[in-house]
Formats: structure tokens, sequence, C-alpha cells
């Protein structure tokens, strides 16, 4: 742990981690209005008042920025969670037991993972609906297939090794060993893969609320938001791009986390 | 080489069955009767229930599936609930634009990937600056980027316009000065994943020994790097190739929604939120049809390519 935190590449990115769930937590002190509060004052530029100006309700695009973190820190953690949960049990027995099951969830894993994701993602919302909820369960559901498949992968490899040998010598049961010795020794590469599920959840939702499917107003979401000011782009173009950046920021350090812990 | 492409195509097909009829299972499931769908919210249930029989929603599931495929392989896919359009005619008019720009994005991010990861000049200045493009390109998600393209070239400088799409037939200029931005966009994220992949294998066959036989014949670096590396090294970059593309065939949803371009991921997303069903339908078989035939493809390109490898 204290090797990895040397390393330049992941300080910058759990910085930008740390900055952003400090903002989130701390959005009401923060934000100088109410993130949902619209007032006369349409779109307008840049001021002392509202440094990022104001969107086409009028309200304060700062306080919406503020606080459009922490739905996105939600679903994005929200959705590694389940995907963890989902993905774990599964690569853990295909790649311990082996035979039909492996046979079976390798197969499964396989198609999930060539399909495009965020098409995947895009036809599960619509049938369900987008709610912060939802989201959180269909990008879980959408990313598990990458977890599972890495432990089965790990799985596959620690099987043969000695330390398992020698549990099974002295009588251990096929869920004692995968929990007790084969779990333990797979927690990097899981969390690797958290921080980058966590990466790409963030990525696909702000997607799908780019294109109409997100969070549903009036809560503060980065992607609608981005959505939002494209029509305004030459009128006020930090409307859209100041929260497409914090996407582009959230997402990145993520994938730093994610890429230097593997 | 048939017996491979044939062993492969067998080992596709229950995956092609499966995946559909999950399709078309969950999509009349959760979106409930088309028939009440396309009456509206006034419908009489007897109008309803009258609809439902005439267009066959009442039938088993199972029976609809069926239908569905029979119909689709003769052609018909049914007419659009928003536009009347039939839905054969508005695939066949969205795949071009799809197809033109996937292609286009694909070979500038290939290109450009291999090509800056290969030269031998410059390396200290040029390796640095790649790598932290790849991983922003990888990152930033593409509403962002293609955002930013919009703002710099369409507002702030005006020398391209923003979006829309213009056919060639209305001249080679216009049609290309349309879509530069889109490839641009859509490719990003390619070069940055092509750059990982490729960079990885070029520098495993650096150390091999016929490259060093290669130096020591006395051949200039950037003959070796071009002629012996290269060559060795480009063997994922095209099995990459091949998945990216099935992929894209269903679009890039987000950047042809931004540009908005015609293409089959606009049509797609359209539909989805217009609850067009038989659009959606459609459009997602032909998605999940092309990812799947594109990964077989890629597959048989890379055992023609590399004999050492037998598909087993």
């Amino acid at each position: 742990m204290r090797e990895l935190l040397k390393r330049p590449k992941i300080l910058i990115g759990v910085a930008i981690l740390l900055v952003m769930v400090a903002i989130s937590v701390l959005a009401p002190l923060l934000a100088p209005y109410d993130p949902t509060a619209s007032s006369v004052m349409f779109l307008s530029p840049p001021s002392p008042e509202n440094w990022l100006g104001t969107d086409e309700l009028g309200r304060d695009i700062l306080s919406r920025m503020v606080y459009g973190g922490q739905s996105s820190l939600i679903v994005g953690i929200g959705a590694a969670v389940i995907a963890a949960v989902i993905g774990i049990p599964v690569g853990l027995c295909a790649g311990y037991l082996g035979g039909r099951i492996d046979l079976l969830a390798t197969q499964v894993i396989d198609i999930f993972i060539a399909l495009p994701g965020l098409i995947l993602a895009l036809i599960i919302t619509a049938m369900v609906g987008p709610t912060l909820f939802n989201l959180v369960l269909v990008l879980g559901f959408v990313s598990w297939p990458r977890i599972a498949r890495l432990i089965r992968g790990q799985t596959l490899a620690l099987r043969e090794s000695v330390f398992v040998e020698a549990s099974k010598a002295v009588g251990a049961r096929a869920d004692w060993i995968m929990l007790k010795h084969i779990w333990p020794n797979t927690m990097r590469i899981v969390a690797a893969q958290f921080a980058l599920t966590v990466a790409y959840s963030i990525f696909t939702s702000a997607s799908l609320s780019f294109l109409g499917l997100g969070v549903p107003p009036p809560t503060p979401d980065w992607g609608a938001m981005v959505r939002a000011g494209f029509d305004y782009l030459a009128l006020n173009p930090g409307m859209s791009l100041a929260p497409g950046a914090a996407v582009a920021v959230t997402v990145f350090g993520f994938y730093l986390i994610g890429t230097s812990i593997k | 080489m048939l017996t491979v492409i044939g062993r492969r195509l067998l080992w596709a097909a229950p995956n092609l069955v499966l995946v559909t009829a999950l399709l078309f299972f969950s999509v009349a499931s959760f979106f409930g009767n088309p028939a009440a769908l396309m009456l509206g919210q006034d419908a009489t249930p007897e109008a309803i229930a009258d609809l439902s029989h005439q267009m066959g929603f009442d039938r088993p599931v199972i029976v609809q599936y069926l239908s569905w495929v029979g119909n689709a392989f003769a052609g018909n896919l049914g007419r659009s609930y928003t536009t009347h359009q039939t839905v054969a005619e508005m695939m066949a008019r969205s795949l071009p634009v799809t197809i033109e720009l996937a292609v286009l994005s694909i070979l500038l991010a290939t290109v450009v990937s291999v090509g800056l990861n290969s030269l031998t000049w410059g390396e200290r200045l040029i390796r640095p600056v790649v790598t932290v493009l790849s991983i922003v390109s990888m990152t930033v998600p593409n509403f962002m980027l293609g955002m930013c393209a919009i703002f710099v070239f369409s507002v702030y400088l005006g020398w391209l316009p923003s979006v829309g799409w213009v056919p060639w037939s209305r001249g080679l200029g216009v049609h290309l000065e349309h879509i530069v931005l889109p490839v641009v966009t859509l490719s990003a994220y390619y070069f940055g994943a092509f750059t990982l992949v490729y960079r990885a294998e070029y520098q495993a066959v650096r150390e091999r020994l016929f490259v060093r036989v290669a130096r020591a014949k006395g051949l200039s670096a950037h003959r070796v790097s071009f002629r012996h590396i290269l060559p060795n090294s480009i063997l994922p970059v095209i099995t990459y190739i091949g998945i990216s593309l099935g992929q894209l065939m269903g679009g890039a949803v987000v950047t042809e929604t931004l540009f908005s371009m015609p293409g089959i991921g606009k049509l797609f997303v359209t539909a989805v939120l217009s609850r067009d069903y038989p659009v959606m339908l459609a459009v997602g078989m032909f998605i999940i049809v092309s990812v799947i035939l594109m990964n077989l493809l890629a597959d048989v390109v890379y055992t023609l390519i590399n004999p050492q490898i037998r598909l087993n």
C-alpha cells in the first residue's frame, strides 16, 4: 500500500478522488445557491454573482455542478459494487469449479463483453426507466462480466498453486478454499478493476444523460447539463464545457488509480 | 480455412439465437403491449385487444419471435410507429453514414497510433506526448471531446460547420467539411486503445533476435522500425480493429447524436427515446448480429495472418 502511494500516477488519481468526494459531501456548504432554484436571470454569462453564469431556467451553473458530483459518484461507485457482488462469485466459481459451470459462465461473459456497453445500458434503461437507483443497477449489470473474467483467470492460475493443494490435502472444502485462499489473492486485481468500473460507469452514465436517459430532472447531473448547454455553446461555452470537464476529470482520476494498481 | 470459419459460425449460431431471443423477450415484456402504445392513452380496452389481435401481439412471445425472424429474413422489418416508413428503408438510409464514419475513424486511429508509436526520431519528445494523449482520449467522454472541437473549430475559429450531414452528391468538399469533426472525435478513443495495445507489443517485439540481426546488418533505425518491428507487432491491433468495427456498426451513438449524423446510432437513440418498438428491435438485432459476426471475422483474419495460431 505504501509502495503504491509513492507512484505519481496513483497520487494524482487519489487527489482527484478526494477532491471530488469532498466537494460532493460538502456540496450544501460550497454551493452558493440552491441547485434547483430557478430565477429570472436566464442564460446570464459568468459574473461575480454567478461564476459560471446561469442556465436556461436561470439556475446557477456552479451550484449545479457542485451538486452534480453526488449523483455521478453514487452511480459510479454503486454500479461498481453491484458489478463486484455479481462478478466475484461468478468468477471464483467458474475458475475453481471448472467443468460445465465454467463453460456456461465464460459463454455468458463473452457475449456480454462483446456487446457495446452503452447500447446495452441504453436498452435496459429505456425499459426500466431512468432513476438513480435503476442506473446503478443497470450499469452494475453491464459491467460485472469484466470483473468475473478477471477473477476467473486469476483463480485458474491460483487453483494449481501449492497452498491450494496443501489445503485440499488437509481436507478443506471448495467453498473454504475459494474464500480463504483464492479470494484474498485476487484482491489487488479486484481493486484495480473496481476503480476502472467506477470510471467506466461514470463515463457511461454521463453519456446516457447526454442522450436523454440519465438521472431525471431537476436533479443536477453533469451529462444532462452538457446536453442542455450544447444549444447555447456560442452564448456561454462554460455551460456545457464545465460539467463536461468535471466528468472527464473524475473519470481520469479513477482510471489512473485503476491502471496503476494493475 | 473454410472449416475454421464453419466451426466458428457454428459456435456463434447459438449465441445469436440466445441473445436475439433475449432482446426480443425483454423488449416485449418490458414495453408492454405495442397496440396500446400505438393507440395512445384514450384507447378503449376493446380497441387495444382488437388491434393486438390484428397485428398478432396476442400470440405467445415465442411465436412472435419466430415470425419476426422469418419476416426479417424476407427483408420485412415492419414499419416505424413514428415515421410510418418501413424499418428496412430507414436502416438502409442510415447504414452508409455509420459505415463511412466507422471506417474513416478506425482508419485514422490506426494510422496515427501505429505511425506515432513507430517513429524513431524525436522519441524522447513524442513518446510522453503520445502517452498523455492516449490516456486523455480514453478518459474524456466523446461528447466532451466533440463539443470542444465544435467550440474551437466552428464557434470560435469558424473554419468548419458544426453539425449536420451532407451527402456525397452535394460535392466532395462540403461532404468532407461536415465529416471531419465527427471522424476525429470518434477516432480519439480508438487512438488511445490502439496505442496501448500496439505499444506493448512493439516493445516486446523490439527485444527479439531478428530485430537485432536487422540492426546488425546496418539497416537504418527507421527501416527496422517500419519494416521489421511494425508488421510483427500489428496483430493485436488488427484483432482490436475487427472488434471495434463490429461495435461501431451499431453506430457511434453519442457522436452521431452530438453531430446530428443520420446514422444507425442516431436512429437507435431516437427509437429508444420515442419507444418506437419495431425500429428499436430491428436496430438492436442488427447491432447484436454485427458484433458477433465481426468478432468472428476478427478471429478468422487473425488466423489468416498468423498461421501459428490455430483455433481450437
